[in-house]
Order: structure tokens, then sequence, then C-alpha cells
């Protein structure tokens, strides 16, 4: 296999297994809200603002697995 | 009885509407690579179809200014610099009792700001902390929504290299904006975190060799148990602090990659869905771009706001 594969296979392997994990988080920190705000719906303001800060927490590691797998391809 | 209407249209435009929809769809899908691959060539002109993408992560130098190259990132975040100021001047220009429409769409993100900052670091504290964190975000937002305008990207022009490059591009793609942003940002914590409290108290939370070595004096006087103790929690604390401190680096890395990682991941993902089939495949990914483009600009500020928020409290003691 030569260089320019392995690249390809690795980028994809980058962003596939580098998804896994912030999916399930973001699905945790859904949950978490959704329960919140089942149990209080008043509470609806500091529920959504604090579940956006939290999904952008979780989703940056996708996204530094994403950022792994773009500078692969186009870059190295 | 008035007329029946459909979406707003009465029924001949709506029909003229779905048969304008349904044409660019197929139109798209053939002159995209999806058509190309399932018929063949079939010898539509130059202008419909789609070349292949040529995604260029660095930003494209356009001119030079006394050796300082001027990218079209740059440019485009001096256009966004530009619309915000004169959005701001025209609107305080005859500032009303009452507001003007304009007037009041500006407000109203502005009280939907400050409340932001106000409900999560207080009162005194979030009046302080306002004129950065909208900074900040009306910066990245204008940033990633202006990119989206159509003819924003088409204008091209030589470049500094000698190929054609593009005039503008969304600002928030080149590394080294997130990178200036999140600079500012940890330097905004950390001058806050310093003022209140004095600087000192601040720093503690970083170096925190009280506890050891308040434990090897109490060795060397002898007392052991009590000694050997307080070195030990002392030097978990010390650890803790370095940890802490290098957490705090670490976030400049986090910031930059979050929002570069998503606009230059939004901008590729729009161009190969250009590449696949222009318009009606783009269409979604560009609502989507839209939505990404504002949470990215309330996830910066307000993370900021956080941390901000974090640094002038207190730190209570834990043991």
């Amino acid at each position: 296999m030569d260089a320019e594969t392995m690249k390809l296979l690795a980028a994809g392997l980058a962003m596939g297994f580098g998804a896994i994990g912030p999916g399930i988080g973001v699905g945790l920190v859904g949950l978490g809200a959704l329960q919140a705000l089942g149990r209080n719906p008043e509470a609806r303001g500091p529920i959504m603002t604090n579940m956006i800060l939290a999904i952008a927490f979780a989703e940056a590691v996708a996204i530094y697995a994403l950022v792994v797998a773009v500078v692969l391809i186009f870059v190295a | 009885m008035p007329k029946r209407r459909f979406l707003g249209c009465s029924f001949p435009v709506l029909i003229v509407l779905v048969v304008v929809v349904l044409a660019l769809t197929v139109i798209s899908i053939l002159s995209g690579a999806l058509g190309q691959a399932l018929l063949g060539d079939m010898g539509l002109p130059d202008w419909i179809t789609v070349g292949r993408p040529h995604v260029q992560l660095p930003a494209d130098g356009i001119f030079h200014i006394s050796g300082f190259t001027v990218t079209n990132t740059l440019l485009a975040s001096w256009v966004s610099i530009i619309v915000l100021v004169a959005l701001a001047w025209a609107v305080t220009r005859r500032i009303k009792l009452i507001p003007s429409r304009l007037q009041s769409l500006l407000e109203f993100a502005i009280e939907w700001m400050l409340n932001l900052c106000v409900d999560v670091a207080g009162e005194k504290n979030g009046r302080r902390f306002f004129p950065v964190i909208t900074t900040i975000f009306l910066f990245v937002l204008f940033n990633a929504w202006l990119g989206l305008i159509p003819g924003f990207g088409s204008i091209l022009i030589g470049g500094t290299e000698g190929h054609q490059v593009h005039l503008l591009r969304g600002a928030n793609t080149d590394i080294n904006m997130p990178l200036a942003l999140a600079i500012v940002s940890f330097i905004f914590v950390e001058y806050f975190g310093l003022r209140s409290g004095g600087g000192l108290r601040y720093l503690k939370k970083f170096i925190n060799v009280g506890q050891f070595f308040r434990g090897a004096g109490q060795l060397i006087r002898g007392k052991v148990r009590a000694g050997v103790v307080g070195v030990g929690m002392g030097a978990i604390d010390i650890f803790v602090g370095l940890l802490e401190g290098l957490s705090e680096m670490v976030r400049i890395v986090s910031f930059t990659f979050r929002l570069f990682g998503n606009m230059t991941g939004g901008e590729i993902l729009i161009l190969m869905m250009f590449f696949l089939a222009p318009w009606v495949l783009a269409i979604p990914f560009y609502g989507l771009e839209l939505l990404v483009g504002l949470v990215q600009a309330i996830v910066f500020a307000g993370l900021t706001l956080v941390f901000a928020t974090i640094a002038v409290t207190p730190h209570e003691e834990a043991h």
C-alpha cells in the first residue's frame, strides 16, 4: 500500500472513529437537557443555553478529528 | 369569499414556482457529478457542468503592502468590520425613543447579549464583560454570515502567485483569525482574573505551594504524621495547580480549532455539495451553515464569558 492510499485510509479512520465519542456525548447532553426540561418546563431559558454550551464542548472533539482528517487529505 | 391561497400565492403562481423548482432540480442533478456519473457525457455546455472542487486550506494572498501579504480572508474581515461600523452608525445617527425597525433589531440583539452576560456573570461583572463579549459575538457572526451571501466568493482576481484566486473568503476559515480571537479572549480572562482581588490571589490558584511548605515545616519541627500528610496533600495541590494552568493554555488551542474546524468543515461541505448537484443539494447545507455560524458565535462568546466568570469568582477552599 503506497503512501497516498494510506493517507486516504487514515483520514477515513480518523473521522470515523473520532465521531463515535462525541456522538454519544452529545446524545447524553441532550438526554440530560430533555429530562430537566420535562421536570421543570419553566426553566427553559437556562437549560437551553447551558445545553448549547455543553454540546459545543462535546462537539469540539469531533471537530479536532475533522481537522486531522482534512489535514491528512489536503495538506500532508 | 377570498381566493384560496397556497403558501401566500395564488394557484397559477404556485404552478409556475413548482415547475421552476423542478426544472432547477433536474438541471442541477444533470450538471453535477451525480448526473455525470449516472448518464455519462451528455455534451452539456461548459458553463453548466461543475468542475472538480479545489480546496485550499491556507488563504491566498491578493496584494502586498510593503512586504506584508494581504490575504483574501483578511480582506473579508475588513469588509465585515466596515459592515458592522456602518450598521451601528446608521442606527445611532438618529436614535429615537420609539425605535425604528433597524434600531429595534439591533436593540434586540444587544439586549439579548446583555441578558446573557448578566445571567452568567452577575449584575456588576456582567456589565463589565459585556463590551468584549458582544464584540467577539458580532465579529464571529458577521464573518460567518457574510460569507454566505451569494456572490461573496465569486469574484476572481489575479493573486500574488499568479493564478486566479477568490477576492473574498470567509474570515473564519483562515486559522489566524480564530487564533487571534482565542488569544484576545485568553488575555481578557487573565486580565479580569488578575484584577479582581489582586494578582497574587489569582496566581495562587495555579502555584499552590502553601500546603506543601506548611507540611515541610511541620516535618522539620518534628511532627511527623501531620508533616507527611501535609507534604502529600501539598504535592497533589501543586500537581493540580499545574494542571489548571495547563488547561488555561490549552483553551487557546481548543477555541481556535473549534471555530476553525466548524467553519472550514462547513465550507468544504458546501463545496462538495456544489460538486455533486449544484443547487438542490446545497440548499439544506446552506441552512446548516447559517445555524452553525450562529451557534459557533454564541459558543465562542459564551465560553469566554463562562471562563471569565470562573476567573473572577473567589476560589472556595474545598479542604
